[in-house]
């Protein structure tokens, strides 16, 4: 295997570089969903729902993830609802300590023919607020970290809008009819992507939750992968897929698309997925939301970084978007892991007493398929 | 005990044989369907097939000839039902499939509860089934209540941002031995235990056995926050409830 020298990178050129597959000067500390929590919002003034909807408040507990815990991605679209919100759903904004959620029990939407954009879109309040966001944080923060925006693909635009039952039920009934409805849909996917990419954005998350809770790995390969593969072609930024739960089984099929990388739950293990991606595509994640980052200290989420680096995950962090009790001391245990780490590494050492190899922080790192330190 | 070969229907033959892989459950469900008419299995078929329209004209015409309700409802839509349950534990089929069979299962209860209800038969159990306050998410509740009314429980529903004083009066007004909170959200799973020690406030703790679900409740979390139980799917809750009735009953024994 080659080696090179790699020097100290900043955090955007690491987070792209790994998003590229190319050499990295140690593992990127990532959360392509959210990593705000009460905590975070307490200690900059910018607490929920404001910070879902006013984009000073927004790009302020977004830096956060910089600026207090030390990631190197930027992430101001704490939700799943902005875009849903401009199309006309109706959307439960709850308080500080609680998640903004669609109604979807009050669907918007009955029929393809329903599905229509409407002219202000990209000014309503809820998507402008991202696009402004975005642009201060690129502003402000653009040459040190990686400002990562987040447009939902038309499968999880299809659940909020149809809601999740009729949504699913039709795709058993009619599959053409799901398919045209997300072919429409997808345009809302990529203009809401190309704006976020204007206002500054580096890569962007795509979530489309066609996750093994609900529906088979087969399901998506017939109804999303072209679509995806298509998406990849027509958002010139690297893309994150991202969909929570049980995934093994499409990992494979999402590795075709042409996506940079996968956001990964746990519910997956490192090993396994890394086997079924087989090289072809960047893993982000997949550190336990519920049991650690909530339930337990920053002790037991260093294990799981280090679980995660051993098996040559590319960009290490949250599962998803982080629970909003979360403590500040557990997610800066994530950085603060990888950097150990690494060091340990570097030391001829591991910090989780594993065998695995890797880079280090700011001396040599070995460069393999897809930027990975860890192999 | 019956074998494969003494079920008519060849459907319900195939299903058997490429889907339920467990042994206890095999023999369950061979003796269940043995003992069935071909009648009662050909409803039972096209429920697993999730064909509700066959389902509707099936358990009208059974009725219309005069076999009893109670007996289309165990041995055509339940025993279909527990099929379809073990299928979807095991991933052999996902939501959209499921979707489809209870509302196969709707077809036909919709010509039955009249006739049940009517007949003053009692039902096995009473679930109040809800998603707790500051949740929207209903997709995993309303799994566990299709799974719960195949297995015979009548359910009532009280939806998603449900009050911990709205769990209350329905356990009082249905006079429920059994309740099911869901919630999706770390952020919600404590609004759990805190309608937990509503009941316990309001002396209603004991009458009552309480059941908690979702994707981030684990066991540890249950027992913390003093449910009777959790599991982890809707073929799961059923077990549990069927369970937690059990041991209520021998409770009030006691």
């Amino acid at each position: 295997m080659e080696e090179h020298v790699i020097k100290q990178m900043k955090g955007r050129d690491r987070v792209l570089a790994a998003l590229q597959g190319e050499p990295v000067d140690r593992t990127p500390v990532c959360n392509p969903t959210s990593v705000a929590t009460v905590e975070l919002m307490d200690l900059v003034d910018a607490p929920f729902p404001d910070a879902n909807r006013d984009p000073e408040l927004m790009a302020r507990l977004a830096a956060t993830s910089y600026t207090e815990l030390g990631f190197d991605t930027i992430m101001p679209v704490f939700t799943i609802i902005q875009e849903s919100s401009a199309l006309g759903c109706d959307i439960q904004w709850e308080q500080k300590d609680n998640w903004p959620t669609v109604r979807m029990n009050n669907p918007i939407w009955n029929d393809v023919d329903d599905i229509k954009v409407p002219s202000d879109f990209l000014t309503h309040r809820d998507t402008k607020c991202v696009l402004d966001a975005i642009s201060r944080l690129k502003k402000e923060y653009g040459d040190e970290v990686a400002i990562i925006g987040k447009t939902m693909g038309p499968w999880s635009l299809g659940y909020h809008t149809f809601g999740v039952e009729p949504f699913l039920l039709t795709s058993l009934d009619d599959p053409g009819k799901t398919h045209l409805a997300l072919d429409r849909m997808k345009e809302i996917t990529v203009e809401f992507g190309r704006a976020q990419i204007e206002a500054g954005a580096d890569a962007l998350t795509l979530p489309d939750h066609a996750t093994g809770d609900l529906v088979s790995g087969e399901y998506y390969r017939r109804f999303l992968r072209d679509l995806h593969i298509e998406m990849v072609e027509r958002i010139p930024i690297p893309l994150i897929m991202h969909i929570c739960g049980r995934t093994v089984d499409r990992m494979g099929y999402i590795a075709e698309t042409g996506f940079a990388a996968f956001h990964f739950d746990s519910k997956n293990t490192p090993m396994e997925s890394m086997e079924a991606v087989d090289g072809q595509i960047s893993l982000v994640g997949n550190i336990n939301n519920p049991e650690t980052l909530f339930a337990r200290g920053p002790d037991e989420v260093g294990h799981e970084v280090c679980q995660n680096l051993e098996h040559g995950i590319h960009m290490v962090g949250p599962e998803c978007a982080v629970p909003l009790q979360a403590s500040i001391e557990n997610l800066k245990a994530i950085p603060d892991a990888v950097k150990e780490w690494h060091r340990n590494h570097g030391c001829g050492g591991t910090a989780c007493g594993g065998t695995a190899n890797g880079g280090t922080l700011n001396g040599e790192s070995k460069e393999t398929d897809r930027g990975k330190t860890g192999q | 005990m019956a074998e494969l070969n003494d079920i008519a229907n060849d459907f319900l033959k195939d299903e058997i044989e490429d889907f339920i892989e467990r042994p206890e459950e095999r023999t369950r469900i061979i003796n269940a369907f043995a003992r069935a008419t071909p009648d009662m299995q050909e409803i039972s078929a096209a429920l697993i097939d999730g064909d509700n329209g066959t389902v509707d004209t099936l358990t009208r015409k059974a009725l219309d000839e005069g076999i009893e309700a109670l007996e289309v409802m165990d041995d055509g839509l339940i025993a279909g039902m527990s099929v379809v349950g073990i299928k979807f534990r095991e991933n052999f089929i996902f939501v959209p499939e499921v979707l489809a069979c209870a509302r196969a299962m709707k077809a036909g209860m919709a010509h039955i509860e009249p006739i049940l209800s009517a007949s003053g038969i009692e039902p096995i159990g009473t679930v109040i089934m809800g998603t707790v306050k500051g949740d929207l998410h209903d997709i995993g509740k309303n799994l566990c209540i299709m799974m719960l009314r195949g297995a015979g429980f009548v359910v009532h529903d009280l939806g998603v941002d449900t009050s911990e004083d709205e769990f209350m009066d329905a356990v009082e007004e249905h006079e429920a031995p059994l309740l099911g909170m869901s919630a999706l959200l770390t952020t919600t799973m404590p609004n759990m235990g805190k309608t937990i020690d509503a009941f316990i406030d309001n002396d209603m703790r004991e009458d009552v056995k309480i059941m908690v679900g979702g994707a981030s409740v684990t066991q540890e979390f249950a027992d913390d926050m003093g449910a009777d139980g959790t599991a982890e799917d809707a073929v799961g809750c059923v077990e549990l409830a069927q369970r937690l009735l059990e041991e209520l009953k021998q409770e009030q024994d006691d």
